[in-house]
């Protein structure tokens, strides 16, 4: 059987999937892997998959798309997790390689059976248009016997890789049980290239498996590929019962040099309006925090997205939870990754009331966590989503299994809240803030009282210029209404801000330079301390230009001198005030 | 110069006195316009933000005392320490809406140019603003803001005082172009003293008096007034029926300035209270201290004292109670109070008793003016 890599419709098809457009790409796939015998994918999938166009709607310039059914391969594979095969390692090496090309590239694995006659030999195949492979990648697996049977799988994997330089594709093989390093790789003859350009690695592995084990294991698989999907950014995959297909969002392909950040948010986005929420409803805040040793960066990163939706009327919901409980899709190294206990002590304890949120409890089922919210307005659901990975695609080695930072998940979440508070405004206002809001309808009912009840055109035509109101004809509601809206914005803003400033000082109503720092404490009375020299406040005053406050501040001057000058003159003018003469 | 050294001279060498104006209602609502005014500024400013209110802090850490030079008057008076209140705090938020309220209703009143009591204004703000205004107290300590906030007075805001205080005695009063009053002839309740400062301002006074008695309680007034005392003994008798109110204090220092050869005497029970009845008709109040200062008086102790106690029989000596003790301590804390005071107050902590002027009364319901008669001739007051 030819390897797929050899099929000179592969490279032709490797050279296309980098182009934008991809009209003749169907076909050509098709015809590809009618070639390669895999035509029956398609029958295999659940029949009632929602899109028939589902599996061959390729994104438009993406980063990676995966390619269909290559599910249960956390069933067949080696040194699989519980959770996802894209844990494993073999993908995530391809993903790797993927990332290091720096170009859009295609990652498919393909599953068929290798003989008609035989059912349970499969073959697996994953190959990808990333850069071409080091071995050493590969030197570095190792085999668990517990996770898979010796029987099922003989340890062979067959690797074809070249890279944009090379004037070959090389062949090797590699067999994973060998102990010793040396019997372990073997050079195979290779293929030329003749000129055409093009980098990529395929590997394959035959093994035995039922084919009806791996199609009884899909639903399963997909269900988990949503989250997949939001990392991988477009990608497709035929959806679950509940219609989670991912089509390209041809309106709005997000351009290649988008960052995984943008690429996050704009899965969510993709997500949750897929199901019924409107997008002005939708409110997205997104953070990346870095993971720092000392004053280093160690180059681990967290991208985290936060999106609150809210919906007027309830729908049946496919989302695995409703409004009041929040489930975080972890993701690490791009592939998405059960909850680590460490992780879920970060998010118990992040401040999430400074937020006007309440956690009720968090708890880890299936190696999802799930964050029950208390109070929560009704139709309105949060969702979290994390991924942690390295700025640059590195090989994953055991040693290399960073223990994340604790405190990276709570920088990250809160970098993200905050980043939604600062778009939105009103939204996860913190009870204090809350509570102060409240009083700013009676606020601004006062001082229009104020305003109103004046016969003073000129005082009150300034108030209406400050507050951008036309003079005439105004009404008290909207005076009142458009001092309401400033307070409102104020409250808003400096809880946005309350995280940052510790002890910012609102401005006095009768500001004065001399004014120093004053020392609040928690009481009915804030006692400070600043001196104000009188005069320099009843220049405040004087400002009305009141002549009778002038000869005051005069005779303050006048109170340095000597008693026998004229005090008795003096006290007069402080209880006759008006009365000069 | 003569003159100069007679009338009681304050000689406040210190920038630190902090006092409010008398004003006319037109500067008033021009100082709330300003307040107003730069609210507005600064929450229309690019950076907005909502202004804290700064109020002249009345509590005993900014109080200050002055002490005559050359005279016999001390006085208490605030200086320049502010506390705030802000909308951003959570349990002062409300305060700080009460201020400007309160604001409201008295810019509303200056503008018609009315003027309301305090009972009043709070019926008033009750009806409108239930949630904020839940006691009389709490308006008064509003009304108390905003003095200190405007650094004006609280007749100056159009509330008047509503006195309860009471003149009897050897006095003439006389509005302008009104009948003269005379205070011997009003009875036993005496003539009420009104609390419009302005009109106290422009009585003209006249008495043939020799000495002003101040009297804590109203029971012990009018029984000197029923019996003529202020007869027997040329006297003018004056009472604010227990605390004393800014009216009773004012008509006092308008009669202290007018008549400053008249000793001022006290008669007060003998308990922390009554000391500090007369301390405020002395120095001044702190929670009115903006105001208050102005109309200290030089009041001498005449009685019930420590040595007037022989005299009563052992049943009359009532313990103290945990609020009189209070009292105490805050007066002995406070450093305007004067060594004999002292002592005294620290002879009635340790007894741990008090004594009623009524007590006296063991002796004859006529005892009473005796006994002020021989003090007085005795010069027994401190």
């Amino acid at each position: 059987m030819e390897p797929i890599t050899s099929d000179p419709c592969y490279s032709s098809w490797l050279e296309k999937s980098k182009s934008p457009s991809h009209s003749l790409f169907k076909e050509e796939l098709v015809e590809l892997y009618r070639r390669a015998g895999v035509a029956s994918i398609f029958c295999s999938l659940p029949p009632k998959r929602v899109s028939p166009r589902a599996p061959m709607e390729i994104a438009s310039a993406n980063v990676i798309c995966l390619q269909v059914s290559f599910c249960d391969l956390q069933e067949i594979l080696p040194f699989s997790s519980s959770i996802g095969f894209c844990k494993h390692p073999l993908v995530s090496l391809a993903t790797q390689r993927c990332r290091l090309s720096g170009e859009p590239c295609r990652l498919s694995v393909v599953v068929k059976c290798s003989l008609p006659s035989d059912p349970l030999l499969i073959r697996i195949s994953i190959s990808d248009t990333g850069v071409g492979s080091c071995l050493e990648e590969f030197q570095g697996l190792k085999f668990s016997r517990q996770s898979i049977g010796d029987e099922k799988w003989d340890g062979v994997l067959s690797v074809r890789t070249t890279g944009k330089c090379d004037n070959e594709v090389y062949h090797y093989q590699l067999n994973l049980k060998e102990s010793a390093s040396a019997r372990r790789l073997t050079r195979l003859p290779s293929n030329p290239k003749n000129g055409v350009k093009f980098s990529g690695t395929e590997v394959i592995l035959s093994m035995f498996e039922s084919a009806d084990a791996l199609v009884a294991e899909i639903n399963c698989f997909f269900q988990k590929n949503v989250a997949y999907e939001l990392v991988v950014e477009r990608g497709d995959a035929p959806g679950s019962q509940c219609e989670h297909v991912f089509l390209a969002n041809e309106s709005n392909p997000l351009s290649f040099s988008a960052s995984n950040l943008e690429c996050l948010k704009s899965g969510i986005e993709d997500y949750v309006l897929k199901h019924g929420y409107k997008k002005e409803h939708l409110k997205v805040g997104s953070g990346t925090a870095y993971c720092t040793e000392g004053h280093q960066n160690t180059g681990w990163m967290m991208d985290t997205v936060i999106a609150i939706s809210e919906i007027s009327e309830p729908i049946s919901s496919c989302f695995r939870t409703s409004g009041a409980k929040s489930e975080v899709i972890y993701f690490k190294d791009f592939s998405p990754c059960s909850v680590s206990r460490s992780s879920m002590k970060a998010l118990t304890s992040i401040d999430w009331r400074s937020f006007g949120l309440t956690l009720k409890s968090i708890a880890n089922q299936g190696g999802y966590a799930f964050l029950d919210w208390e109070g929560l307005p009704p139709n309105t659901r949060i969702d979290i989503i994390l991924h942690s990975y390295h700025k640059q695609a590195i090989m994953p080695s055991a040693k290399q299994e960073t223990q994340l930072d604790r405190n990276l998940i709570k920088r990250a979440v809160k970098l993200a809240l905050d980043d939604l508070k600062e778009k939105h405004a009103g939204v996860l206002l913190s009870a204090h803030a809350l509570k102060i809001r409240s009083y700013a309808p009676d606020l601004a009912k006062t001082i229009a009282g104020l305003i109103l009840s004046s016969n003073d055109s000129g005082f009150q035509g300034e108030c209406f210029s400050l507050l951008g109101l036309q003079c005439q004809g105004v009404g008290g509601e909207i005076v009142e209404d458009c001092i309401k809206k400033k307070i409102i914005s104020v409250i808003e803003m400096n809880d946005r801000k309350s995280h940052e400033r510790s002890e910012d000082v609102a401005p006095f109503l009768f500001e004065d330079e001399c004014l120093q720092e004053l020392d609040f404490q928690e009481d009915e009375y804030e006692e400070g301390v600043g001196f104000v020299f009188l005069a320099r406040l009843y220049m405040r005053f004087s400002q009305l230009d009141q002549l009778m406050l002038k000869p005051r501040i005069l005779s303050m001057g006048v109170l340095e001198s000597p008693a026998w000058l004229p005090t008795v003159y003096w006290q007069l003018e402080i209880e006759h005030g008006y009365s000069l003469s | 110069m003569g003159d100069l050294r007679k009338s009681s001279m304050r000689f406040f060498s210190d920038q630190n006195l902090c006092y409010a104006d008398i004003l006319p209602p037109s500067e008033i609502r021009a100082r709330i316009e300003v307040a107003v005014l730069n609210f507005l500024r600064i929450l229309a400013s690019p950076t907005p933000a909502i202004s804290d209110l700064p109020l002249i802090n009345r509590r005993s850490s900014n109080c200050r005392t002055s002490k005559g030079l050359l005279a016999q008057v001390s006085c208490v008076f605030l200086s320049h320490s502010f506390c705030t209140r802000s909308l951003m705090r959570a349990n002062t938020a409300k305060a700080f809406i009460r201020v400007w309220k309160v604001m409201e209703m008295c810019f509303g009143v200056l503008v018609q140019e009315k003027r309301v009591t305090q009972r009043e204004l709070f019926y008033k703000l009750l009806c409108d603003s239930p949630d904020y205004f839940t006691s009389q107290l709490l308006v008064n300590r509003t009304i108390q803001d905003v003095v200190a906030l405007l650094q004006c007075s609280r007749y100056s805001l159009g509330i008047m005082a509503s006195s309860r205080g009471l003149v009897a005695g050897r006095l003439l009063l006389q509005e302008p172009n009104q009948e003269v009053v005379d205070c011997s002839e009003c009875g036993l309740s005496g003539h009420a003293i009104s609390g419009d400062l302005n009109r106290l301002e422009t009585l003209i006074l006249n008495t043939d008096a020799r000495y002003i008695i101040v009297v804590e309680k109203h029971a012990i007034f009018q029984r000197l007034a029923e019996d003529r005392v202020f007869n027997q003994i040329p006297s003018i008798l004056i009472t604010a029926k227990g605390y004393p109110d800014i009216a009773t204090r004012f008509l006092l220092h308008r009669l202290a300035r007018a008549f400053p050869d008249l000793p001022i005497l006290a008669l007060v029970d003998w308990n922390p209270a009554g000391l500090a009845i007369l301390c405020t008709f002395k120095f001044g109040s702190i929670g009115m201290g903006l105001e208050a200062y102005r109309y200290a008086c030089n009041v001498k102790w005449l009685g019930l004292r420590g040595d007037d106690l022989e005299m009563i029989p052992e049943q009359s000596l009532v313990p103290l109670k945990p609020r009189d003790l209070q009292i105490a301590k805050s007066l002995m804390s406070s450093e305007v109070l004067q060594e004999n005071y002292r002592r005294e107050l620290e002879i009635m902590v340790q007894h741990g008793q008090r004594v009623e002027i009524e007590a006296l009364y063991f002796h004859g319901y006529d005892y009473l003016g005796k006994y002020i008669a021989k003090k007085i001739v005795q010069a027994n007051y401190i």
